[in-house]
C-alpha cells in the first residue's frame, strides 16, 4: 500500500465540521421535489422504443428465427437477434457465457431472443408477435441436485461436459483431527431459498449515436465501468467511442451490477436505426433478469470444546446458480471464504459447488454469497449454545476473533468492533431479562456476522487504482468533484461531497459532484462489494489534500505566516493567530490560482496486497471488515404459525459514521430486507419451469405494516485505513438478521428453523411436529 | 385520440390521448411530469401515486380520460406556489423527508410523500399506527420505512410549531437530527 | 410499461345512456368502475373489449343512504374507503365496513368501488399473469386454453372468488339490483354465485349492478370480518370469513351465520352454524364450545383449493381458527380479525 492510500483518522482541522454529523444528501432536494431524473425520465428527439422477445421454453435449441414480418410492420425501425450481437460476455471475464440475445440456445423461460425498435411500445409489441421462432425443446433442469448428477443435456458447454458452474474446495488446518478430538460435534442440514432485489425502479437503458458515431448509453446500472468495457467488446467498438452515464437510479442492491441484455440491444438498435432508442423493462422482465440470492443447500458440522470454543467447521454447499454464470465464480468462493470471522476457527474446510439450472440467473444480492452460509452457521452456533447451556451472546464472545488478527483462511483483520456490537445489542434489547423468560410464544435471538469492505480482487486483473477522484476548482468558490462511483441511493455522491468539503473547509452548497459518467469521471469499479465509501472516500481525501496543500501554501505565502496557522473552515480561510485576517474560499482559490495556474487535483485508492497464499486466496480479501450483531424479538402465534417480529436491534461496526443518518438508513434498510426475505419472499419457478409469480403482488415486499421496529446502533471502531476510519454499512447489517430471527423463534416456541423461508405454513407444520414429539416424549428433557 | 382538458397542479393542461392511455403515461410521456414513477404499472407498488382531489390514487390504474374534471396533484405540485421570495419553499413533508434521510434512491418517494401529504390533509396529528396505515400502499425497498415514518412525524411536529418549510441546505448546523439511531 | 390494449371509452352521465351503450355493443363492451381489477386484467390480456363503459360520471351512483325502514342503499360506485369509513355502515353493517377496510391498500380503496368488488373477476395463480407468462404455460381453461392446472384433468375452472365484501354482504342478506335496457331485477347476493370460475355469477355480462341494498338488521345484530393474507396491506385474501350473530333481548344467540371467500369459484356459506350456536350466551363456556363446533363445521365445509398462491393446506387449517376468532369478535362487537 502506498502512502497515497492512508490518511489517518484525524480531522483535517482539528475538529470535524461536516464528517460525523447529520447532513442532508446533496441530491435530497432534487429527490424531494421529483426533479431528480432517472433513466426512463429521459427523452430524446426522435427516440424509438424497444421491446424484447423472450423464450417461452426453459431449455431449447433455436432452430430458426424469421423476423421478416416484424421488419415489414410500419413503424418498426430495427429488429435484431442473437446473430447481430454474437460476442459472449459476462461480468466476470473468466466466465463469458451470456449473449445479449440467444445465439443458438435459450436457457430459461424469459431468456432474451430478439429485440425490436419501433415508434412506440405498442408497435414494438405488435412486431414481437410477428417474429417466428422455431425451437427444439430440451430437457430442463429445475432441481440443482439433478443438474449435479445428470450431464446430458448440458446447459453450457465446458471441458468436463457437466452442469457444474464452479467448484471450490479449500482446507485450512487439520479439520478431521479437530472433529476426532473435540468433545462436542454438531451436524445439520440447512437451506436458503432464492430471493431477488426488487428495486422499485425497473431496469431501463437509452442509447444514442451522434453524427460522429459516438455512442452514449444512459442506463440504470451500478457498474458503469464494466458496462463500458462490455459494450466495447460486444459491439466491437473502441471504448473511446462509447460513453456510459448512470442517471439517478431507483435502487439496485446488486440487481443492476451485471451488464444486461437491454444495454446492448438499445446500443445496437441505435446504431442500426440512427435514432435514439430506449428500452424499459416491465416488472415481469426484471424478475427474469434476476441475479438475486442463490438458493443454497448447506451441510454444516461444527466441532467445539465443552467451554464452547470452536475447534473446527466443515461445510458442504450446493449452490443453485440458475442459467448463467454472472458473478457465480465469486459467489462460490464467497460462500466459504467470508465465514471465517468474527469468530476464531482453528480449522476450517468448505466444499462449494455451483450448478447451472434452467431458471433465471442468480447473482449478487446484498450480502453476496455470504448471507446463506451465515444463516446456517449462526443457527448452528445457537444449537451449540443450547447444547452446552451457554448464553448465546456469551458463546459468541468466547469465540470472538478481535482486532488486528488473521483469520484461518489468511484474511487480515484490522479494526474489529464485534465485541462492542454484542454488548450494545445485549444492553439495548434488555437481552438478559428477556432470553428464555418472555413467556408464551415470545422470544429473543442473537446472531453475529462479518462482511467485506470492498475487495482487492478487481474483477479484471490490473494494477491501476480501484477508485479515482478528480477535483476542479472555480474562481467562484465552486468545487466540482468528478467521481466514477455509482450512487445507487446509498448516498455515495453525498459522501464524496462531505469529504471534499471537510478537507477544503467548504460549505456543502459550494460542492458539485458529477458522478458515474465515463466521459467525465475517472474510473471507479462500481457500487458492489461495499467498496465505495472506503475506496472512493480515500481517493477523495487523497485528491483534496493535494489541493489543500496548494491553497494553504499560497495563503501562507500571501499572509507571510507559517502554513500551520492557515485554516480552511466553513467556506473561509483564516489565520489562526490573527482573527482579523480571513477571506472567502473563493478569494483563497484565486490567490492559489495566481501561484499554481488553473487549480485541480486527482486522487486515487488501491488496496494493499492482501489475502491467503493459495489459489483464490485473494477472493474475499478486503482492506477492512465490518461487523454486526442482531437481536431479534418475536412473538409466534402457536395456533397460526404467524411470526410477528416486534423489534430488531442491530449494532453495526461501520468504522466511523461519516454521516450517521445515512449509516442508520443503511442499517435499517438491510434489516428490513433480511427479515422480509426470511418471512415473505420466495423467488422460485413452478412445475412448468415458469417463474412462480413475477410481480410485486405475487412476490410480496413488506409494507410499513409488516416491518418491525428497527433500532440501529452505530459502533465506531475507527479503521486505520478507512477514510477517517470508515468501513462499510450497506450489506453487513443484513446478514445476521436472518439467523437471529430463527434463533428468536427457537427461544419463543422451541422449534429450530433450519430451512428458509419461515412462512406461516412452514412454522405451523414445525409447531405441530414438535407438539406431537413432545406428547410422545417419555419424560421432559429426555430428548436432549 | 381525443383532447383532454386536465387540471394538473393548478394548471389547465390540454393533452391529446388515446382512450387506453393511463394517467401515468400521459403525465410522464405527454406532459413531461416525470416525477410520478412507475414500478409495476399494475397497482402493486404505489410509486405512481398522485392526488385526485386531495386523495391518493394510483395513476397506473387510472385512465387519463377519467382525470377530466378532477384536480390532480403530482409531486411537481406538492410544494406551494412560489411567493416571490428567492428562497425555494417546499412542503414540510418534503423538507422533513430530506432532513431525515428518508430519500435513499428516492424512486418510491414521490408517491410516498403524496400519501403522507394526503394523510396530513385529513389528520393533523396522526399516530404512528395511522402513519403506517396511510403509507401501507407505497412500497419502499431502500429504507425499511424507519426514516420515512420519522420524517412524517417530524413534519407533523414542525407544522404544529408553524415551521418546516425551509428548503435551504445550510450544511452541518442547518437542521437537527431526527431522534433515534443517531448517536449524540 | 405494461400496455393496455386499445379500446374506446365512453363515460355516460346517466344510467340510461350507459344501458343503451351496453345494449348497442352486443357483448363487445365491458363496464369499468374504479378499474382497479379491470385494468390490471386488461394489461394481462385477459379481456379485449372494443368498448369500455365507465360508470364514473353516472349521476347518483355514489352514496350511502338509509331508507325509511332502516335499510342501507349503497350506490355501486361508492368507493370502498367511503364504505369503510361510513359511520352508518360501521353501525349497521359492521362486517361490511370491516371487509371494505381490508381490501387492497389505501389508494386502491379510494379508487375501487363496492360495485366493482361485488363484480370482481375470480382469481388464480395460473390466470392473473401476463400474456407472455400464460403463453409459456400453454394457457388454461379460463382463458385461451384447454386444461386446468389447479385440478389437473379437471374440466371446470375453480379460480377463487376473492372479493372481501362478498361474504360480508352475504351475512347481511344484501340484495343486488341489476339493470339492462328495459329490464330490471333484484337478486339476493346469496343467489348470485355459481360454481364456474370462468364466470361465477348468475347474471349476464351486460347486466349492470345499479345498487346494493342491505336490509335493516335486527337490533341484536353483531357482525365481523376476518381476513388471512400474506402481508397486512395490499394483498388479496387467502381466506376471508364474515360472521353474523343475532342476539335476542337476553343476549343469547338467536341466529348465526358464517360465509367464506377465497376458497373456490364462489363465496360459500357454512351450513348448520345457527343450529350449534342458537341459545348460547356469549362470554360463557357454553358459547365458546358452540363457537368451536361452528368452527369445525366451517373446517369440514370450506375447502380452499390450490387456486391462489400459497399453501392450500395452510389456508384450510386456518378456516377453523379464523371462524372461531371472527365469531368471537362479532360477539364482542369487535373486529376485524386481521392480521390473523
Ligand atoms: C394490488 C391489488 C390488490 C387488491 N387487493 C384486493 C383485496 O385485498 N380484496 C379485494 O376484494 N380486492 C382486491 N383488489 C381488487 C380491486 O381493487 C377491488 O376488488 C375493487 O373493489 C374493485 O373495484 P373497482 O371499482 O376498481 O372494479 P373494476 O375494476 O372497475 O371492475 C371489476 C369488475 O367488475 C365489473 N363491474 C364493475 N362495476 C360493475 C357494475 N356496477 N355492474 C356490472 N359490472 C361491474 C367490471 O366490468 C369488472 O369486470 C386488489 C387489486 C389490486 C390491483
Ligand atoms: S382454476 Fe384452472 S382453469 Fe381456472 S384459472 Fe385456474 S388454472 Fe385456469
Ligand atoms: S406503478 Fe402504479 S402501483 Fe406500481
Ligand atoms: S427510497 Fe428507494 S425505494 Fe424508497
Amino acid at each position: 500500500m502506498s502512502a497515497r492510500d492512508q490518511h489517518g483518522l484525524a480531522a483535517p482541522h482539528g475538529e470535524f465540521q461536516i464528517i460525523g454529523k447529520p447532513q442532508r444528501k446533496i441530491d435530497g432536494a432534487a429527490k424531494a421535489t421529483g426533479s431528480a431524473l432517472y433513466t426512463d425520465d429521459l427523452t430524446l428527439p426522435g427516440m424509438l422504443h424497444a421491446k424484447t422477445l423472450r423464450s417461452p421454453h426453459p431449455h431449447a435449441r433455436i432452430v430458426s428465427i424469421d423476423t421478416s414480418a416484424a421488419q415489414a410492420l410500419p413503424g418498426v425501425h430495427g429488429v435484431i437477434t442473437g446473430k447481430d450481437l454474437p460476442t459472449p460476455y459476462g461480468v466476470i471475464p473468466w466466465t463469458p457465457d451470456e449473449t445479449a440475445l440467444a445465439v443458438d440456445k435459450v436457457r430459461f423461460i424469459g431468456d432474451e431472443v430478439a429485440a425490436v425498435a419501433a415508434v412506440d411500445e405498442d408497435t414494438a409489441l405488435r412486431a414481437l408477435e410477428l417474429i417466428q421462432v422455431e425451437y427444439e425443446v430440451l430437457h430442463s433442469y429445475q432441481d440443482p441436485k439433478e443438474a449435479l448428477e445428470r450431464d446430458e443435456p448440458t446447459i453450457h458447454q465446458n471441458k468436463r461436459g457437466d452442469n457444474v458452474s464452479k467448484r471450490v474446495k479449500l482446507d485450512f488446518g487439520e479439520v478431521d483431527q479437530a472433529f476426532e478430538t473435540s468433545p462436542v460435534v454438531i451436524k445439520g442440514d440447512y437451506s436458503f431459498h432464492g430471493s431477488t432485489h426488487a428495486a422499485i425502479e425497473p431496469h431501463c437503458a437509452l442509447a444514442q449515436v451522434d453524427g460522429d458515431g459516438l455512442l452514449t448509453l444512459w442506463s440504470a446500472t451500478q457498474i458503469t465501468h464494466y458496462v463500458h468495457r462490455a459494450l466495447s467488446s460486444v459491439l466491437d467498438l473502441a471504448p473511446h467511442r462509447i460513453r456510459v452515464i448512470q442517471p439517478a437510479i431507483g435502487g439496485a442492491f446488486g440487481g443492476k451490477s451485471d451488464p444486461f441484455s437491454l444495454e446492448f440491444c438499445v446500443a445496437k438498435l441505435a446504431q442500426i436505426t440512427g435514432r435514439p432508442v430506449k428500452m424499459l423493462w416491465t416488472r415481469e422482465e426484471v424478475f427474469y433478469a434476476h441475479r438475486g440470492r442463490h438458493p443454497m443447500e448447506m451441510q454444516y458440522s461444527l466441532a467445539a470444546n465443552e467451554d464452547g470454543k470452536i475447534q473446527g467447521v466443515d461445510a458442504r454447499i450446493l449452490i443453485d446458480g440458475g442459467s448463467y454464470s454472472s458473478f457465480g465464480l465469486v459467489t462460490t468462493y464467497y460462500s466459504g471464504q467470508l465465514l471465517t470471522g468474527p469468530y476464531d476457527f482453528p480449522t476450517y474446510r468448505f466444499d462449494s459447488t455451483r450448478v447451472f439450472t434452467n431458471k433465471p440467473p442468480c447473482g449478487p444480492k446484498r450480502g453476496h454469497g455470504s448471507v446463506q452460509p451465515r444463516f446456517a452457521f449462526e443457527v448452528q452456533l445457537d444449537e451449540l449454545a443450547e447444547k452446552l447451556s451457554i448464553d448465546p451472546i456469551e458463546l459468541r464472545r468466547r469465540n470472538s476473533l478481535g482486532p488486528q488478527t488473521k483469520t484461518v483462511n489468511g484474511q487480515r483483520i484490522t479494526s474489529c468492533g464485534f465485541d462492542e456490537c454484542l454488548l450494545q445489542v445485549e444492553e439495548a434489547s434488555d437481552w438478559k431479562n428477556k432470553r428464555q423468560s418472555l413467556g408464551s410464544g415470545k422470544g429473543v435471538g442473537v446472531a453475529g456476522s462479518m462482511y467485506i469492505t470492498g475487495t482487492n480482487y478487481p474483477i479484471y486483473p490490473n494494477e491501476m487504482p480501484q477508485a479515482g477522484i478528480q477535483i476542479k476548482v472555480d474562481r467562484s468558490g465552486v468545487v466540482t468533484v468528478f467521481s466514477g462511483a455509482n450512487d445507487i441511493g446509498q448516498g455515495s455522491s453525498s459522501m464524496v461531497a462531505y469529504v471534499v468539503a471537510e478537507e477544503l473547509g467548504l460549505t456543502l452548497d459550494m460542492l458539485r459532484v458529477v458522478a458515474a459518467d465515463t466521459d467525465l469521471c475517472p474510473v471507479d469499479l462500481g457500487a458492489y462489494s461495499s467498496r465505495v465509501t472506503f475506496m472512493v472516500g480515500n481517493a477523495a481525501i487523497d485528491a483534496s489534500r493535494k489541493l489543500r496543500k496548494l491553497v494553504v501554501g499560497s495563503l501562507a505565502k500571501h499572509w507571510d505566516v507559517e502554513e500551520r496557522r492557515v485554516r480552511l473552515v466553513k467556506g473561509e480561510a483564516l489565520d489562526l493567530e490573527d482573527p482579523e485576517r480571513h477571506m472567502t474560499m473563493a478569494e483563497a482559490f484565486q490567490i492559489a490560482e495566481v501561484e499554481h495556474d488553473t487549480l485541480g487535483a486527482t486522487g486515487s485508492y488501491n488496496t494493499p496486497t492482501l489475502g491467503g497464499d493459495y489459489r483464490g486466496g485473494s477472493i474475499g480479501a478486503s482492506p477492512a471488515y465490518s461487523f454486526s450483531a442482531h437481536v431479534v424479538e418475536v412473538e409466534v402465534d402457536e395456533e397460526t404459525g404467524r411470526i410477528d417480529v416486534q423489534e430488531v436491534w442491530c449494532a453495526h461496526d461501520c468504522g466511523k459514521a461519516l454521516n450517521p443518518i445515512l449509516v442508520s438508513g443503511q442499517i435499517e434498510g438491510s434489516v428490513y430486507m433480511g427479515i422480509a426475505e426470511a418471512l415473505y419472499e420466495h423467488h422460485q419457478t413452478n412445475r412448468f419451469g415458469l417463474h412462480s409469480g413475477p410481480s410485486l403482488l405475487d412476490y410480496p415486499l413488506a409494507t410499513t405494516l409488516d416491518t418491525p421496529e428497527i433500532k440501529s446502533l452505530i459502533v465506531e471502531s475507527n479503521d486505520p485505513e478507512g477514510p477517517y476510519g470508515a468501513k462499510e454499512a450497506g450489506e453487513g447489517p443484513l446478514h445476521s438478521a436472518i439467523p437471529a430471527l430463527s434463533n428468536a423463534i427457537f427461544d419463543a416456541v422451541g422449534i429450530r428453523l433450519r430451512h428458509l423461508p419461515f412462512t406461516p405454513d412452514v412454522v405451523l407444520r414445525a409447531l405441530r411436529e414438535k407438539r406431537a414429539n413432545d406428547n410422545q416424549a417419555p419424560s421432559p428433557g429426555s430428548d436432549a | 385520440m381525443r383532447v383532454l382538458q386536465l387540471e394538473i397542479n393548478g394548471d389547465a393542461r390540454e393533452v391529446a390521448a388515446h382512450d387506453h392511455w393511463t394517467l401515468l403515461e400521459v403525465l410522464r410521456y405527454s406532459l413531461g411530469l416525470v416525477g410520478s414513477k412507475q414500478g409495476c404499472d399494475k397497482g402493486d407498488c404505489g410509486s405512481c401515486t398522485v392526488l385526485f382531489d386531495g386523495k391518493p390514487v394510483l395513476s397506473c390504474l387510472t385512465l387519463a380520460a377519467s382525470a377530466v374534471g378532477h384536480q390532480v396533484t403530482t409531486i411537481e405540485g406538492l410544494a406551494p406556489k412560489p411567493t416571490g421570495t428567492l428562497q425555494p419553499v417546499l412542503d414540510p413533508v418534503q423538507v422533513a423527508f430530506n432532513d431525515c434521510g428518508a430519500l435513499q434512491c428516492g424512486f418510491c418517494q414521490p408517491g410516498m410523500m403524496l400519501s403522507a401529504r394526503a394523510l396530513l390533509n385529513t389528520n393533523a396529528e396522526p399516530s404512528r399506527e395511522e402513519i403506517h396505515q396511510a403509507l401501507s400502499g407505497n412500497l419502499c425497498r431502500c429504507t425499511g420505512y424507519t426514516q420515512i415514518v420519522q420524517a412524517v412525524e417530524t413534519a407533523v411536529a414542525r407544522i404544529a410549531q408553524g415551521d418546516g418549510a425551509s428548503a435551504s441546505n445550510d450544511g452541518a448546523a442547518g437542521h437537527s437530527p431526527p431522534d433515534g439511531g443517531v448517536p449524540a | 410499461m405494461l400496455r393496455l390494449p386499445s379500446f374506446q371509452l365512453e363515460e355516460p352521465k346517466s344510467l340510461y345512456a350507459a344501458l343503451v351503450l351496453l345494449a348497442e355493443a352486443k357483448g363487445e363492451a365491458m363496464v369499468i368502475a374504479g378499474g382497479t381489477d379491470l385494468l390490471p386484467n386488461l394489461k394481462h390480456g385477459l379481456f379485449a373489449p372494443k368498448l369500455l363503459v365507465s360508470l364514473a360520471r353516472i349521476e347518483g351512483f355514489v352514496g350511502i343512504e338509509e331508507e325509511p325502514d332502516g335499510a342501507l342503499l349503497v350506490g355501486p360506485m361508492t368507493p370502498l374507503a367511503r364504505v369503510a369509513e361510513s359511520e352508518l355502515v360501521q353501525a349497521k353493517a359492521p362486517a361490511l365496513a370491516q371487509a371494505a377496510s381490508l381490501v387492497a391498500g389505501p389508494q386502491l380503496r379510494t379508487q375501487g368501488t363496492l360495485g366493482g368488488n361485488v363484480m370482481l373477476d375470480t382469481r388464480c395463480q395460473w390466470y392473473n399473469q401476463t400474456h407472455f407468462w400464460r403463453q409459456s404455460l400453454g394457457y388454461c381453461l379460463k382463458k385461451d386454453g384447454t386444461a386446468c392446472h389447479v385440478v389437473q384433468g379437471g374440466k371446470k375452472c375453480v379460480a377463487a372468488a376473492s372479493n372481501d365484501t362478498a361474504p360480508a354482504l352475504m351475512t347481511l342478506g344484501a340484495t343486488l339490483r341489476f339493470e339492462r335496457l328495459n329490464e330490471k331485477r333484484e337478486l339476493p347476493i346469496k343467489s348470485l354465485w355459481s360454481p364456474d370460475g370462468i364466470w361465477n355469477k348468475r347474471c349476464d355480462k351486460d347486466e349492470l349492478l345499479t345498487a346494493i341494498r342491505i336490509p335493516a338488521q335486527d337490533p341484536g345484530h353483531r357482525g365481523a370480518y376476518g381476513k388471512l393474507r400474506t402481508r397486512e396491506s395490499i394483498d388479496f385474501p387467502l381466506l376471508g370469513l364474515a360472521a353474523r350473530l343475532t342476539l335476542d333481548h337476553e343476549g343469547r344467540v338467536q341466529d348465526a351465520e358464517i360465509s367464506g371467500v377465497a376458497l373456490a369459484a364462489r363465496p360459500s356459506p357454512v351450513r348448520g352454524v345457527a343450529d350449534v350456536l342458537r341459545g348460547t350466551l356469549p362470554g360463557t363456556a357454553e358459547f365458546d364450545e358452540a363457537v368451536e363446533a361452528a368452527a369445525q363445521l366451517a373446517y369440514k365445509q370450506l375447502r380452499p383449493l390450490d387456486n391462489v398462491p400459497g399453501s392450500a393446506w395452510y389456508r384450510r387449517e386456518m378456516v377453523p381458527v379464523l371462524a372461531r376468532r371472527t365469531l368471537q369478535a362479532a360477539a364482542k362487537g369487535e373486529g376485524p380479525v386481521h392480521p390473523l
